[in-house]
C-alpha cells in the first residue's frame, strides 16, 4: 500500500531513517521505529501468518496490539504482535505457520 | 512494593484528565499505559471536536491530546508507558507487566480509564487479510502515514464509520460505499453529509454477504436485509475492493473492575459490561473509580470531564481537598457534562423515534437514509427569504451539542442561544462581512457562504475544503450537489488558508446563479488541460 507523503491536516509525514530488514529471508526497506506491520503493508505484504489447523491466512485487524491477528516470528520469537513492535535495522521477520516459521516448516517436516 | 496516592490505568483522554485534576490537588499520581505513546486514541482524531468552548470544540483531537500531555507533564504526573496492568485486586493493588517483567504496585485510590475495544461482526471471509477495524485504518493513516488500502468499503454508519470514511478520503483512498444493516445512519447527519457530497454512496438496510479473494480481500458482495436483518435474495451488489473497514461499535474494557470485585452491570446502552458507578464514577468499592468509555461508551469530550470528576473525587477520598471544594468542582463539571449529554444522539434518547427537532421542524429522513439533505429539507430548514450580498447558509438540521459557529461570528450573525443543542439561526438584521470564520469553525462542515449578488448570472459559494492538492485560483472544475453528483461547471475564485481556520481551507467557487442552492462541493477535473 502507498505511503501518505503529505496530508491536508497532518502535513508532511515524519519518519525515522530508512533501514532494511529481512522478510522470509528477502530484504525489504522500512523506516526505523515504525511498526513492523506498517513496513510490511508498504511493501505489499498482507499475510502475516497462517492458522495452525486450517492454514488460513491472517493479517492486521486492530493495529493496536489487541487482537493478535498480526503475530509473526520476529528475531526468532513467535507470536510477536507486529502492529506494535517497532522496526529495527536488520530485524528478521518471518511469516508464522501455526507456531513455526513458514519458510522453515518444509525442512522440519522432512 | 511501591505505593502511590493514586494509580490511574490508561493515559487516554479520561486518564490524563483525571491525573491532571489529582496532581493539581497535590496527589502523587502514576499513570500506567500499555502503549508506546500516551494519549489513547486522541492522536488519531484529526477532525474538529464538537461541543462548546468549555469542551474544546473546534479543536482537532490530536491538538487536545498535545495540550493534555503538556499539562500533565508540567504538573509532574508520572506516565509509565509499555506498562500493561494485568491485574487489580481488592486492596487496590495492581500487577503491571513491562516487557518480560512483572511489577507490583499499591495505590490508595485507583482510577481505571482503560477505554474500549472495537467490536467485530462475522461474515463469510471476515478473517481475510484486508478486513480491518475502522480504528486500525485511523491508526495506519493518521499515526503511521500509510494508506490502509486503495479501494475501501466501510461497514457501519455510526460516527466512527462516518469520521473514518472522511479521513480515508483525506488520506487519498477511495471509499466505494458505506454499508449499515440498520435502516438509518447512526452517526451525526453533518458527518454523513460531508462524505456524501464527496460522492460516497450509502447502503442502509444492507449488510456484507461475503468477502472473497486469493489470500486477501479482492471482492465484497453486499445485500439488502429485511427488518429482522435477514438477507433478501437477489439484492446482491458486488464491489471490487482491497479493504473492508469494520465500524460496528465499541465495548468497554472493564475486565479489571470485575477482577477487583466491583459490582458489574450488563448494560447495552453503555456498550456492554460496565462497573456500577455513582454519578461521579465511583464503583461499589470505595476509592476505585471508572472514567471514560470503560464506564459506558460515549466520546472523548465527555471522557475528559468524567476523568476530571474522578480525579477530584479521588482527591477528596484521600483527604487532599475538602468536601465543599469537591462539591464546587463537581457542580461545574456536571454542568459541562450535562450539556454534552443532550440532543438527538444522547444516551437517554437512544432507541427513541425522533420525528421533529426541538424547534418543532420535521427531521430530514433523506439525511438518515442517504446521508444528505433533500431540496425539500433545505426549504423546510432555511425558509427561502432572500438575503442580499454574502451571507452564511447553515445546513445543520439535527439537535447536537455544538456551538462554535455562534462564537466564531464577530458580527453576531449566527445565534444558537444558551442551549447548545439548539439549531443555529442566521440573524438577517446583522450584516455578514464574509470572513468565513464560521465556515472553518463548524466541526460538521455544514456552513457555507453564499453570495447571489456576485453578478447577474453567477453566484459565489464558499465551502470548507480539507483535501490535497488544494485547487488553485482560476482552476476550472465541477460543482457537485449534496449527494456528490456533478451539477455544473465551477471556477475557483479563491482558496484561503489561515492559522485561524486550522487546516480547513475556504474555497470560493463561481457557479451559475440558478445553482446557488444546490452546489455544495468542488470537484477537481483530473484530465483538465
Amino acid at each position: 500500500m502507498e505511503r501518505i507523503t503529505e496530508h491536508p491536516i497532518l502535513g508532511e509525514t515524519k519518519k525515522g531513517r530508512e533501514i532494511s530488514f529481512l522478510f522470509d529471508g528477502k530484504p525489504l526497506k522500512g523506516y526505523e521505529g515504525e511498526p513492523i506491520a506498517v513496513a510490511l503493508r508498504a511493501a505489499g505484504v498482507m499475510t502475516h501468518r497462517y492458522t495452525q489447523k486450517r492454514h488460513e491466512p491472517r493479517g492486521v485487524f486492530c493495529a493496536i496490539g489487541r487482537c493478535t491477528d498480526c503475530v509473526m516470528i520476529v528475531d526468532g520469537v513467535p507470536n510477536t504482535r507486529t502492529c506494535i513492535t517497532p522496526l529495527v535495522e536488520g530485524m528478521k521477520v518471518q511469516t508464522q505457520d501455526g507456531v513455526v516459521a513458514k519458510e522453515e516448516k518444509g525442512e522440519r517436516s522432512k | 512494593m511501591k505505593r502511590y496516592d493514586l494509580i490511574i490505568v490508561g493515559a487516554g483522554p479520561a486518564g490524563l484528565s483525571a491525573a491532571i485534576e489529582a496532581a493539581k490537588k497535590g496527589l502523587h499520581v502514576v499513570v500506567f499505559d500499555e502503549n508506546l505513546r500516551p494519549g489513547g486514541q486522541l492522536f488519531k482524531q484529526i477532525h474538529k471536536f464538537f461541543g462548546s468552548k468549555e469542551h474544546q470544540a473546534k479543536v482537532r483531537g490530536f491538538n487536545i491530546g498535545k495540550k493534555l500531555l503538556a499539562e500533565a507533564t508540567q504538573l509532574g504526573v508520572e506516565v509509565q508507558l509499555n506498562a500493561t496492568v494485568t491485574g487489580m485486586y481488592l486492596d487496590k493493588e495492581v500487577i503491571v507487566k513491562k516487557g518480560d517483567e512483572i511489577f507490583h504496585f499499591k495505590g490508595d485510590a485507583i482510577i481505571v480509564a482503560t477505554g474500549a475495544s472495537e467490536n467485530s461482526v462475522p461474515f463469510k471471509g471476515w478473517t481475510l487479510p484486508g478486513v480491518i477495524g475502522a480504528g486500525a485504518a485511523q491508526t495506519m493513516m493518521n499515526l503511521h502515514g500509510i494508506k490502509p488500502g486503495k479501494k475501501i468499503l466501510m461497514l457501519g454508519s455510526g460516527n466512527v464509520g462516518l469520521v473514518v470514511s472522511f479521513q480515508l478520503l483525506q488520506a487519498g483512498c477511495d471509499v466505494v460505499a458505506i454499508v449499515d444493516a440498520a435502516p438509518h445512519i447512526g452517526g451525526y447527519g453533518v458527518h454523513a453529509a460531508k462524505v456524501a457530497r464527496c460522492g460516497v454512496p450509502f447502503y442502509l438496510s444492507h449488510t456484507i454477504q461475503s468477502v472473497s479473494g486469493d489470500e486477501k480481500v479482492e471482492k465484497v458482495v453486499i445485500g439488502a436485509v429485511d427488518s429482522s436483518f435477514t438477507l433478501i435474495p437477489e439484492t446482491e451488489k458486488t464491489f471490487t475492493v482491497d479493504t473492508i473497514c469494520v465500524a460496528v461499535g465499541l465495548s468497554p474494557m472493564s475486565q479489571l473492575f470485575k477482577m477487583a470485585g466491583c459490582k458489574m452491570d450488563d448494560n447495552p446502552k453503555k456498550g456492554g459490561q460496565v462497573p456500577v458507578c455513582n454519578e461521579w464514577g465511583e464503583t461499589s468499592i470505595k476509592g476505585i473509580f471508572a472514567a471514560g468509555d470503560v464506564a459506558g461508551i460515549e466520546e472523548a469530550s465527555s471522557a475528559m470531564i468524567e476523568g476530571k470528576m474522578a480525579g477530584v473525587c479521588a482527591s477528596e477520598y484521600l483527604g487532599y481537598c475538602s468536601s465543599a471544594e469537591q462539591a464546587k468542582d463537581l457542580e461545574n463539571m456536571a454542568k459541562d457534562l450535562d450539556s454534552l449529554r443532550q440532543g438527538m444522539f444522547a444516551i437517554k434518547n437512544r432507541g427513541k423515534k425522533i420525528e421533529t427537532t426541538m424547534e418543532g421542524i420535521p427531521i430530514s429522513t433523506n439525511l438518515l437514509k442517504k446521508g444528505f439533505l433533500s431540496d425539500a429539507d433545505i426549504k423546510r430548514f432555511s425558509p427561502t427569504k432572500k438575503i442580499a450580498g454574502v451571507h452564511p447558509v447553515i445546513e445543520c438540521t439535527q439537535n447536537i451539542p455544538c456551538n462554535p459557529c455562534q462564537d466564531a461570528c464577530v458580527r453576531h450573525c449566527i445565534k444558537i442561544g444558551k442551549d447548545i443543542t439548539a439549531l443555529p439561526v442566521v440573524d438577517t438584521t446583522k450584516t455578514c462581512m464574509g470572513c468565513g470564520l464560521c465556515v472553518a469553525a463548524c466541526s460538521g462542515q455544514a456552513i457555507f457562504l453564499v453570495n447571489e449578488d456576485f453578478s447577474s448570472d453567477y453566484a459565489l459559494i464558499t465551502l470548507p475544503y480539507e483535501f490535497l492538492p488544494l485547487p488553485q485560483k482560476g482552476e476550472k472544475g465541477k460543482a457537485t450537489t449534496r449527494s456528490g453528483e456533478i451539477l455544473c461547471d465551477a471556477e475557483v475564485i479563491s482558496v484561503k488558508t489561515s492559522k485561524a481556520y486550522d487546516h480547513t481551507a475556504l474555497l470560493t467557487m463561481k457557479v451559475p446563479l440558478a445553482m446557488s442552492e444546490k452546489a455544495r462541493f468542488f470537484k477537481k477535473v483530473k484530465s483538465y488541460a
